[in-house]
């Protein structure tokens, strides 16, 4: 089984967050870029599947700019990919996710695959679009968000479950297909030092920026960022003080309605 | 210039979801006064008549119906494909999806076939001058806000649940008028839907539309004190929710668990009851509008963001606010 994953670098979950200078984006100085969240539980699923089909690989892709994104697919490398691929991010240039698909759906057009794995979104920017669009490029379908999906090697099809609005979904399907994970139901692996160590000698295949513009045309972002602001500062909850249940009761049920005005 | 909206209608059962109610009010807004902009509502599947009529009384200009039994399940090729398709034929400038699962998986898919540039999770917008829209979403699990900005001339734009009033009703209806038989051309093929399995246990509300949301931790000491949350559900009409340690005890199913590795949810109140407020719990609920945080440790981190801390007994607290709640909703 042909297996590809997408992914992409994006700060570290501990990272405390500022707007820039202009107050349009995110502050990325001194910012520590991981391979994490959706993305990591994405590389797990990818891995395991290849575990249960012998003779399968996984090739890891991730557009973004250097050197971050070069070093996230060495993460993914040494956690078990078997090769990679940098779709490179000019400098300068602030990609909206309508961009990133169209340029991570060009670098995916070059290997056939059974399945394309990705995270239903990304940790950082949260649009969610990007494996759909992939899909719709390649002319494959996709599932999303979905919380399992195993290989049936008797039958040749996937078993996977989607949530929907008051369930989940069971769908039996074929490849080519493009899966739009919920993060960790997995429980991902850490890698193994002399995996990170060879991961750090493999040689990772780039596409330029340019091969991507000849391939889909040139990148015209129809969205602007105009600010990045983060919300006001909780300052810590109103306590209640009572002296019986009930008095505590009456208290939250009074400022509910009248101060809070969210009381059904 | 005002936009032309084109908004998707998601239906359970016979009745549109109740996050497709709130984007239909939202086209309106987009759209400006009848007459300036025109807002069309789509339906597709079977047995639409019920929704339709719904829809038509919510101040939009009109309803077309796709009545196609392929419609009755969600494959995204086969939706975005017809959706972009009728946008194509009614020269829209934006296509509105609710924001559930389906919209959400929805929005690229259209955005690549429309030619469009798509912007998800959308929390609040203003149309602007020149036609331009601008538009703000939680990104980083709520700890930040970004404002969007879209000169396309045309964007597919997804909405985030529980964030936009829904819709007063208006009279007369709009016409609802049935689509002739769409003709899409060739689309991968999805797979076969095999089962469903309902998520909850028939209490309340589902957990992504829920306008409150009632929700126990570790502080409950067993499965069967959930019980107390059930009652206080029930006072409020509120769908039940339960922290990472709950359902990795097996107090409750997986698909009751809020946060990083579950469900994100964002209702009007949002009742913590025993929770302490993990950083994995608290990035999937702190973009609730009120947090009410119920729990006997006052130094717990779940008081640092809430709005109204009651440090005490849950087993006496609880109860009695769930009989003041039926007091005073009169119930």
């Amino acid at each position: 089984m042909e297996l590809l994953v997408l992914i992409k670098p994006v700060p570290d979950p501990d990272t405390r967050l500022r707007p820039n200078a202009a107050g349009t984006a995110l502050d990325t100085d001194g910012v520590k870029w991981v391979l994490t969240g959706y993305d990591e539980s994405a590389v797990e699923q990818a891995l395991l599947l290849k575990e249960s089909a012998p003779g399968s690989r996984v090739r890891a892709i991730a557009f973004g700019p250097a050197p971050r994104t070069e070093e996230i697919l060495r993460s993914a490398l040494a956690l078990g990919c078997d090769t990679a691929t940098w779709v490179e991010q000019p400098s300068g240039l602030v990609p909206d996710p309508m961009l990133s698909a169209n340029a991570l759906s060009w670098a995916c057009q070059k290997t056939p695959f059974d399945l394309l794995v990705v995270g239903k979104q990304a940790l950082d920017d949260e649009a969610g679009v990007v494996g759909p669009a992939v899909a719709e490029r390649l002319g494959v379908a996709d599932y999303g968000p979905v919380v399992d999906l195993r290989w049936d090697p008797a039958a040749g099809k996937f078993n996977l479950a989607r949530a929907v609005e008051g369930g989940l979904e069971r769908i039996t399907a074929s490849g080519p297909m493009v899966v739009c994970l919920q993060q960790a139901w997995n429980d991902p692996r850490t890698a193994k030092l002399q995996n990170v160590l060879k991961a750090r000698r493999t040689t990772i295949d780039k596409v330029s920026w340019a091969e991507v513009q000849a391939g889909v045309g040139p990148a015209v972002p129809g969205t602007r960022l105009t600010s990045f602001r983060l919300p006001p500062p909780r300052t810590g909850a109103k306590m209640i003080a009572f002296k019986t249940p009930e008095e505590a009761a009456q208290q939250l049920v009074r400022l509910l309605r009248e101060e809070a005005k969210t009381l059904p | 210039m005002s936009a032309d909206v084109l908004v998707v209608i998601e239906r359970r059962g016979a009745a549109p979801v109740r996050a497709a109610l709130e984007a239909t009010g939202v086209a309106r807004r987009l759209a400006g006064p009848s007459g300036a902009g025109r807002v069309t509502a789509v339906l597709l599947g079977t047995a639409l008549e019920a929704s339709a009529g719904t829809i038509a009384g919510l101040g939009v200009d009109r309803v077309i119906t796709v009545s196609d039994p392929r419609f009755d399940t969600f494959q995204t090729a086969l939706w975005a494909a017809a959706v972009a398709a009728i946008a194509r034929e009614l020269s829209s400038s934006v296509i509105l999806l609710a924001g559930t699962n389906n919209g959400r998986q929805l929005a690229g898919r259209i955005a690549i076939r429309w030619d469009a540039a798509a912007v998800t999770g959308i929390a609040d917008l203003s149309p602007g001058a020149a036609g331009e829209i601008t538009v703000t979403r939680p990104v980083f699990s709520g700890r930040a806000f970004q404002e969007v900005r879209i000169g396309a001339p045309r964007v597919v734009l997804g909405l985030r649940p529980n964030a936009f009033p829904i819709p007063e009703a208006s009279s007369p209806p709009a016409p609802i008028a049935e689509h002739a038989p769409l003709e899409l051309g060739p689309l991968p093929s999805g797979g076969a839907v095999t089962g469903f399995e309902s998520a909850q246990s028939g209490i309340g509300p589902d957990l992504s539309d829920a306008t409150v949301i009632v929700s126990g931790g570790r502080g409950l000491k067993g499965p069967e004190n959930f019980r107390l949350l059930e009652e206080l559900a029930l006072s409020l009409g509120a769908a039940i929710g339960a922290s990472r340690a709950v359902t990795d005890s097996g107090w409750r199913p997986a698909s009751f668990q809020i946060g990083q590795t579950g469900k994100s949810v964002s209702p009007q109140l949002y009742i913590a009851v025993g929770i302490s407020g993990a950083i994995q719990h608290l990035v999937g609920m702190i973009s609730s509008r009120t947090i009410v945080a119920i729990n006997s440790d006052p130094s717990a981190p779940i008081f640092k963001v809430a709005d109204y801390g009651i440090a005490g007994d849950l087993f006496q607290i609880v109860p009695a606010l769930t009989a003041e709640i039926r007091r005073v909703r009169g119930s």
